[in-house]
């Protein structure tokens, strides 16, 4: 099978700083990946990047083959869906018209909503379980449900990639399971999703594989178990890091010390 | 009530009160006019219901002196309504506002300046393109200045706004000093804001400017929508952010420039009329600048009304009726959302 989205050598620099030395990366069809790092490590500046945010200074990023330059803006858009985890739309804005903005790739500035956007604004306000808030100003959720809602409005794309930044940091362990199943679910359908998590157990507990970003680079990919039991793993976040198995022995309990 | 019914009630509301207070405006006064009288005399007009009831004096009044100003009033209010709307999508503040982002005191110091050279003698429409030029240059020196540093914070927008706005004020104030005399009251008065002795071809000049402008910020009210979202996302949703932000500064210069060369610096209303429709109506742009439209038109019609009907022979600048409310309600809404965090 051929990656969906894939990064050859890639360079990308903020002000005069190299953030990304030479990243390699690729994305299967309804893969689950966890990038996991220390911070500063470039993880989000690679999320953004590969969201077309950010120009490579070298290097290559290719979305079905094609390099991302070659893109149209909206063709683009309607296959690579980015959920940061801050929400910085007006809260007065309903819930089910913040989603629908996420139809503005296909529809364009004037367009009316098609029956083929609306159907996919149910879909993604059901796929997150928050219909019954469609009305309800943005102001008026919890922070869960607002992240819901962005997540809805990324689903709203219809994309072939949904890469999420941090999508978990501010949701209670309710919202985070609720997330990863929703997550799952997307998957399922042959979306392949990125997701930046900073807890390391629960990126373990959801991601099929994971890929380990430190400095810049991709210093260990795999397995979770093997990323962070690996050597790589314990350098890039300078603790000790141990898995215990746990149940049948393909779960594992993970255990971080500080280095001595 | 739900959110759609109470939408179309603020829109039948505004519907129905636009043209009250174009009539109440119309027949109040210092030589007051029946307003059956007024409707009479617009129905002659029209070719229709015999002759006129009004008085030849009452004509000329009607249709010489209020008509024109008072339409005019609607012009400005409206025009500025929407642009302040646009901007506060634009700067993702519910506080925005021409005034407060140099657009009015830039289009102030563009046609002072027409006036100081001696273009605005000479050619109708120099002081207007001058006040487009001056509010368009406050517009991009503010975002370009911001922008220097990498992304702007919105503070560092809206303060970089501050100190552009007084810049231009100070220039403003620079060339007051250096106009003739005689001229000095006729820009004091403009400099207050007023519509007095404005005519047709001010009234042409609002309208060939103002419902252009705000036809096409309206049109680029979903791309509005998007760029509410954040500068990131709507990028990621394929909004060519640069761009968009460009074309609906350049509007805004279009309508706030004339707007400012016709009435003076007419502030607030492009604060008020979209900030307190925005629970009413929602932060769609689609209903937001319509509405904000139909508000700002009602507010200046209403405020010009107040402003010459002050006292018999004294006309209180349009500017300082607005101001007088517009700056209450500008600081309890700054609390409002100051105590929301």
């Amino acid at each position: 099978m051929s990656a969906v989205l894939e990064a050859r050598g890639l360079v990308v620099d903020r002000g005069r700083r190299n953030v990304l030395r030479g990243v390699d990366l690729a994305l299967q069809p309804g893969e689950g990946l966890a990038l996991v790092g220390p911070n500063a490590a470039g993880k989000s500046t690679l999320v953004r990047a590969l969201a077309g945010l950010l120009p490579p200074a070298r290097g290559l990023i290719l979305l079905e083959g094609r390099p991302l330059a070659s893109w149209p803006r909206s063709g683009l858009a309607q296959r690579v869906a980015l959920v940061a985890a801050e929400d910085e739309a007006p809260d007065r804005i309903a819930v089910e018209d913040r989603v629908a903005l996420g139809r503005y790739p296909h529809r364009g500035a004037l367009a009316p909503l098609t029956a083929e956007d609306r159907a996919a604004v149910a879909r993604a306000l059901r796929q997150t379980e928050i219909e019954h808030l469609a009305r309800r100003p943005l102001g008026t959720l919890s922070a869960g449900e607002r992240q819901r809602a962005a997540l809805a409005r990324g689903l709203a794309q219809e994309p072939v990639v949904l890469l999420l930044d941090e999508p978990a940091t501010h949701l209670d362990v309710r919202h985070q399971l609720h997330l990863f199943r929703v997550l799952d679910d997307v998957r399922q359908g042959g979306v392949a999703v990125l997701a930046v998590i900073h807890d390391l157990p629960r990126a373990a507990a959801w991601a099929p594989r994971m890929a380990l970003l430190d400095e810049g680079r991709i210093a260990a990919e795999g397995s979770p178990a093997e990323v962070l039991e690996g050597p790589a793993a314990e350098r890039a976040f300078g603790v000790a890091i141990r898995g215990v198995p746990v149940g049948d022995g393909k779960e594992r309990l993970w255990r971080f010390e500080e280095r001595a | 009530m739900s959110e759609r019914d109470r939408r179309l009630l603020v829109f039948v509301a505004l519907a129905v009160a636009l043209p009250l207070v174009l009539l109440a405006a119309l027949s109040l006064g210092s030589v007051p006019l029946p307003a059956a009288s007024v409707l009479r005399s617009g129905l002659t007009r029209l070719g229709a219901f015999g002759p006129t009831p009004l008085p030849e004096m009452g004509e000329v009044i009607l249709w010489s002196v209020r008509l024109p100003r008072v339409l005019i009033a609607a012009l400005v209010g409206g025009g500025l309504a929407v642009v302040g709307a646009a901007l506060q999508s634009l700067f993702r503040n519910p506080l925005a506002d021409a005034g407060l982002l140099g657009v009015g005191p830039g289009a102030a110091l563009g046609a002072v300046l027409a006036v100081n050279l001696g273009w605005a003698q000479q050619r109708f429409l120099a002081m207007p393109l001058a006040a487009c030029a001056g509010a368009l240059l406050a517009l991009l020196l503010i975002y370009v200045i911001a922008h220097a540093g990498g992304r702007p914070t919105l503070s560092g927008l809206l303060l970089t706004g501050l100190a552009v706005s007084a810049l231009a004020a100070a220039g403003t104030s620079v060339l007051l000093v250096a106009v003739e005399e005689f001229r000095v009251r006729t820009v004091l008065f403009w400099l207050a804001g007023g519509l007095e002795g404005r005519g047709y071809e001010h009234l042409a000049l609002a309208a060939g400017f103002v419902l252009p402008g705000a036809a096409a910020l309206l049109v680029l009210s979903r791309p509005l929508d998007v760029l509410s979202l954040g500068e990131e996302e709507a990028a990621a949703l394929s909004l060519p952010v640069h761009g968009v932000r460009i074309l609906v500064f350049g509007l805004c210069a279009l309508v706030a420039g004339p707007v400012t060369a016709v009435a003076g610096s007419v502030p607030f209303v492009g604060l008020v009329a979209p900030h307190a429709l925005r629970p009413l109506v929602g932060p769609l742009g689609r209903h937001l600048l319509p509405a904000s439209f139909l508000a700002g038109a009602v507010l200046v019609v209403v405020a010009d009304l107040a402003a010459r009907s002050f006292g018999q022979y004294v006309e209180l600048p349009l500017g300082s009726v607005t101001a007088f409310v517009g700056a209450p309600y500008f600081l309890l809404a700054l609390r409002g959302q100051e105590g929301r965090g």
